[in-house]
């Protein structure tokens, strides 16, 4: 055996390391720490809180209980999600934009034949002057604004799923400049992660969380509750394992713990999903996707005729049941929706259907899910209210009867946390986005309001502070010009991913190719997506090179507030959104900049701060104030706030609303669950694909009024015969960390063509694909009237027949317009709405074929496109920045 | 002595170990314990992920694999200028200077847990996070340790893990071992019994696997979802009955090459 004793050497330099919050869910997730060395990140790893606090110092602090004899304690290892854990890839991704960009062939000005537009997504980039490229956006504005009307600038990507920041907040900050040097029209976030129960939940058991998410808002202690009450808990839709990634990983914890104290756990999911196949303990049973209305009126037929359901419950905290009742029984249209009815839509053999709903009918169940894929689908609306009226035939609030969701996740009250559904840091400039603007546009509906030229919709409909009423108002684009209304000519996104999260992706591809679009600017790290059709492009930093105050947020065994610096400086010449936008905002005016930097110091409102006056800001304008010092807390790194004295007093909301409907009515119309909604009645009476009470739709051909025909018993099944799951894969966050080299190389991460491009997987059964001639690792078209996006074919045991799974949110890769080699399957989602009244997405759940794709076919495509087939490409990193910019080593 | 332990029932097969191991390993030099691991292609601690069973009864097995910290190492016999070592602590070392060029370190493996980096021509693997072990920061333990959010991966002295129901990989190699497992994935014969005229699943059904060389039996119930799994059997041929609610069921399965899912199964 050697001697121990090492030679002096680099491997012992000192590192610097910070602590930082930087879950892909945008709102911080748990705490990792950057460690440091010579401006570069060695390391990302989870902390323990005992790092900076002693074990006393933590008393107080961290919350545990126990349940059936056994107790969960709050970790005092975080549990970042594994995005987090790679993250160093994404820094320095060969994908990184570094320098600002400008598309070859176009010119500011607004001429015709110099935009080029058509080129948009296919023409290359060159390198320019950060002066140029604020000059450019600054004259811009200006010009669009004078020559078109001051709301003709579009700013695209307010909210929504992002780096974790808040001084540089993504998203918005081009909102608050443009606000304040005159007008712009505003993309609104519509309900993208809730849709199902944002149009069908809400008129059953009211607006919800956040006023407005439709998921019910559940307050505190709902672990807790689950663990001492629940027998079984079914996760329909919700691959606990894959999602909470959002912010954390430590709901592993929690369902290991729940099954070690005898909770059952079934999934229900056309995939065999990643939470099912790790634990000997889960039960599967697999539906078809988007039938769970189906499988739930079948389980409801059973509940009804074998009484096992909550009768007093139904009597005394619900309307409208008689109606459920002659609906699932027949009384209405003849057709019972039995256990056979609901098998031959949803794929489950009639005695699973039965078994299943005899468990849930005599068992104290919970249903478990972030959001769930099962709302994403064409008329989402309906599923959405059947997991409410599951719920509510099961007395939904009792103890054990829960609808447990991403805002259920939390441990325990904090004193110093208001609710379960906010970050512990939100900062106000990230609310200014949320402020009404005169003119507005859908996310979901941008790209037709763009070909258009006009669009209308109900409701706002954003995402939050939505009230169910608001969606009986008929909103229009372009609003009257006397008020202020234009059509759009310039599009400025930091968010640039419309065309592989939102609907009709490839309809978004060619709205980016209008003309009419005279300047498209993206802000992004990394050139992917929406940027590969922008005119510029401006090179954003990753939370680590930025210095930022940034806790947990929602999702997370426990809140913490933290303050950063900068773990390295900026990977190339790279700014945050926030200082890209003050550098346009000096283009109009120094205070504007100055206005834009406000903030709160010792009490007095000040402007034109630092990013360290910000900081300080931030954290005197929250509640952390009240338990930590501004110096100890910097000194930290870190606070984990003191738990509320009483917080095991708190009751889940539901509780209350069970124990005393009287008292603590639901904000419905009738105080209590409405099966059926009288809002619905007499707003929409002729609405056949959103009826008062929810209903199994399956749609129809469009002449005949119907906005989708996407089911396996429609017309276009016969050309297209496989239902599509298109749920967030396992290796990125919904379009985020693609290019993660260490992820793509997880077997079910990518597939290696026989080309060496690593291709999206394309899931099949061994029968499917036996059928088809695929074997595994076949290069296979998915495709639809939509357009065509290539995969990898993958085989496996956990998909259904006539279903197959494409994850949504691998980058696009153009081939030409309607062809796409990067697997983003959302390209060929249905462009339109959930339903005529209902602008969300549906974007799982649809109509596809398959197909192997034959030599002759790829080679074709080689011949006609030279120039997507030799654009450099990394199968490590995927396709990236030298393939997309000139002189480029 | 230091030893891993890893219970892969604890284990959800979300690859933070291998991403952690990349992490502390890729880009980043550790000389004289290690040179950077490869970027890709190279998995000094590599999760081996497998798909057992039929739909619907599906499970799906990761085994984190990384060097067995072998007493009697065949990288340590087949080196030479004693290029790998075996520290006070047990662990093994390549010294990547002096172990250039010494391709048969990486091909006598019989874990192939030891690595042939082409480019820096040294044979690589895992050396237990060992200038983390001696640096004592930021942290004092692997990497794989440290990412493992359940727990399901330990370090530490081997006399204070509590080893009760571990195996270890390939005993038949006799290498002497000090990685050890619980919980590793052995052959399931499941299915959901059914009664195809009622169409109802058959709840308490006595299911039996009989290997009919050995005589040796297995026997478990239905579930509540007609479900049963017979777990850690043998690669045998077997021979499957069931019977319940009157009716009964024959047949026979084999486990040699995997796992079985039976899928749905009618009684008679």
């Amino acid at each position: 055996m050697a001697d121990q004793k090492m030679p002096d050497g680099p491997w012992q330099e000192p590192e610097t390391t910070i602590y930082r919050g930087m879950a892909c869910g945008g709102t911080g997730g748990e705490l990792s720490a950057i460690d440091s060395k010579n401006g570069k990140v060695v390391r990302i790893r989870p902390i323990r809180y005992t790092d900076e606090y002693t074990e006393e110092e933590l008393e107080g602090h961290l919350w545990s209980f126990t349940a059936r004899g056994k107790t969960l304690k709050c970790p005092v290892k975080t549990a970042p999600p594994y995005q987090s854990l790679a993250y160093k890839k994404r820094i320095y991704s060969n994908n990184r934009v570094k320098y600002p960009l400008k598309r070859v062939d176009w010119e500011p000005g607004g001429d015709p034949d110099k935009i080029n537009a058509q080129n948009r997504g296919k023409s290359k980039f060159v390198r320019i002057s950060w002066d140029e490229a604020c000059d450019m956006v600054a004259d811009e504005i200006k010009r669009v604004r004078s020559q078109y009307g001051e709301n003709a600038v579009l700013a695209v990507g307010e909210d929504g799923h992002c780096q974790s920041k808040l001084i540089h907040m993504v998203g918005g900050n081009h909102i608050n400049m443009l606000m304040r040097t005159g007008g712009f029209t505003r993309e609104v976030r519509t309900p993208d992660s809730v849709e199902g129960f944002y149009w069908g939940a809400k008129f059953a058991w009211g607006p919800g969380v956040q006023a407005g998410l439709g998921m019910y808002d559940n307050g505190w202690n709902i672990i807790e509750d689950v663990s001492e009450h629940s027998d079984m808990v079914v996760m329909q839709a919700g691959d606990l394992e894959t999602t909470q990634n959002y912010a954390s990983q430590w709901m592993s914890r929690v369902m290991r713990f729940w099954m070690d104290i005898g909770i059952k756990l079934v999934v229900v999911d056309p995939f065999c999903t990643y939470t099912s196949v790790c634990h000997d303990e889960i039960t599967w049973i697999p539906l078809l996707p988007n039938t769970d209305v189906a499988l739930d009126y079948g389980m409801m037929y059973v509940w009804l005729t074998e009484g096992l359901y909550d009768v007093d419950y139904v009597e005394t905290h619900t309307t409208g049941f008689d109606k459920l009742k002659a609906y699932v029984l027949g009384e209405e249209d003849g057709v019972p929706k039995d256990p056979k009815w609901a098998s031959e839509r949803c794929g489950v053999e009639p005695w699973t259907i039965k078994a299943l709903a005899r468990e849930w009918g005599r068992k104290t169940t919970s249903i478990l899910h972030y959001c769930g894929c099962h709302v994403r689908g064409p008329y989402s609306h309906e599923p959405g209210r059947t997991e409410v009226y599951k719920l509510a035939m099961q007395g939904f609030g009792a103890p054990g009867v829960q609808q447990i969701h991403l805002f259920s996740y939390g441990g325990a009250k904090q004193e110093i946390r208001a609710t379960t559904s906010g970050p512990m840091m939100f900062s106000e400039m990230h609310a200014m986005q949320f402020y009404p603007a005169d003119q507005s546009i859908p996310r979901t509906l941008i790209h037709r309001a763009i070909q258009n030229g006009k669009a209308d919709w109900w409701g706002s409909p954003q995402i939050i502070f939505a009230m169910p009423d608001e969606q009986f108002e008929h909103n229009f684009y372009p609003i009257p010009e006397d008020e202020g209304g234009c059509k759009v000519h310039m599009l400025w996104s930091e968010k640039p991913c419309n065309q592989s999260c939102w609907n009709g992706g490839f309809e978004f591809q060619e709205a980016m190719r209008n003309p009419e679009l005279e300047c498209v600017i993206t802000n992004h790290p990394w050139l992917e997506n929406d940027s590969l059709f922008a005119d510029l492009v401006l090179p954003v930093t990753t939370p680590a090179e930025e210095s930022d105050i940034v806790g947990s947020g929602m999702g997370d065994s426990l809140e913490v507030a933290a303050v950063q610096d900068a773990a390295i400086p900026p990977v190339g010449e790279s700014m945050s959104d926030y200082e890209i936008s003050l550098e346009i905002a000096k283009r109009f005016s120094p205070d504007v900049a100055a206005q834009m930097a406000q903030g709160m110091i010792d009490g007095e409102m000040q402007f034109g701060l630092t990013i360290e006056q910000q900081k300080r800001s931030e954290y005197e304008r929250s509640r952390v104030k009240n338990e930590i010092s501004w110096e100890e807390l910097k000194e930290k790194g870190f606070y984990v706030p003191k738990l509320d004295p009483v917080w095991r007093e708190y009751k889940p909301n539901a509780r209350l609303f069970y124990e005393d409907p009287d008292t603590f009515p639901l904000p419905t119309p009738s105080g209590k669950i409405d099966f059926y909604s009288e809002e619905l009645a007499e707003n929409f009476p002729d609405d056949q694909e959103r009826p008062p009470l929810a209903k199994w739709v399956e749609g129809g051909p469009a002449e005949e009024g119907w906005s989708h025909d996407e089911t396996l018993r429609g017309e276009r099944a016969k050309k297209y015969p496989f239902l599509v799951n298109a749920c967030t894969g396992r290796w990125r966050f919904h379009a985020q960390c693609d290019d993660i080299t260490w992820h793509r190389e997880i077997p079910t991460a990518k597939v290696v063509g026989k080309d060496g491009y690593l291709y999206e997987p394309c899931w099949l059964c061994p029968e499917d694909a036996a059928k088809l001639g695929i074997v595994d690792g076949d290069i296979v078209k998915v495709y639809n009237d939509r357009g065509t996006v290539l995969c990898g074919a993958k085989i496996s045991e956990r998909i259904l027949p006539q279903s197959v799974m494409v994850n949504k949110g691998s980058r696009s890769d153009p081939i030409t317009s309607g062809l796409d080699r990067g697997g983003n399957i959302n390209l060929i989602s249905p462009a339109g709405p959930i339903s005529k009244h209902c602008y969300g997405f549906a974007v799982s759940g649809y109509l596809v074929a398959v197909e192997k794709v034959a030599d002759e076919e790829m080679a074709q495509w080689m011949n006609d496109y030279p120039e997507a087939f030799e654009r450099a490409y990394d199968p490590a990193s995927g396709s990236h920045y030298a393939g997309w910019v000139e002189g480029v080593e | 002595m230091k030893a891993f332990l890893i219970d892969l029932n604890k284990c959800v097969g979300c690859y933070d170990c291998q991403i952690g191991c990349k992490d502390e390993h890729c880009g980043n030099d550790w000389t004289p314990y290690a040179k950077p691991q490869p970027d890709t292609g190279q998995f000094w601690m590599r999760v081996q992920e497998t798909e057992h069973g039929a739909r619907p009864h599906v499970k799906v097995s990761y085994v984190p694999i990384m060097c067995q910290q072998c007493e009697d190492a065949p990288c340590i016999k087949v080196a030479e200028n004693g290029a790998v070592y075996r520290r006070e602590d047990g662990l093994v070392v390549i010294d990547p200077v002096k172990a250039k060029g010494q391709k048969k370190i990486a091909e006598v493996c019989p874990y192939h847990a030891v690595f042939w980096n082409a480019e820096l021509e040294i044979p690589q693997k895992c050396t237990g996070c060992a200038h983390l072990l001696d640096r004592g920061y930021p942290i004092d333990h692997p990497r794989c340790v440290d990412n493992c959010h359940m727990d399901a991966i330990q370090f530490g002295e081997e006399s204070e893990l509590d080893l009760a129901d571990t195996e270890t990989l390939n005993p038949e190699f006799s290498l002497k071992t000090h990685v050890y497992y619980r919980g590793l994935p052995k052959p399931f014969v499941a299915g959901k019994v059914y009664d195809p005229e009622t169409e109802e699943v058959v709840i308490g059904a006595i299911v039996t696997a009989k290997e009919p060389v050995k005589n040796e039996a297995w026997t478990t119930r239905t579930d509540a979802f007609g479900d049963f799994w017979l777990r850690n059997l043998p690669k045998a041929d077997l021979n499957i009955t069931i019977h319940g609610g009157g009716k009964s069921y024959e047949g026979t399965v084999s486990t040699k090459e995997k796992s079985v899912g039976m899928g749905n199964v009618a009684l008679k």
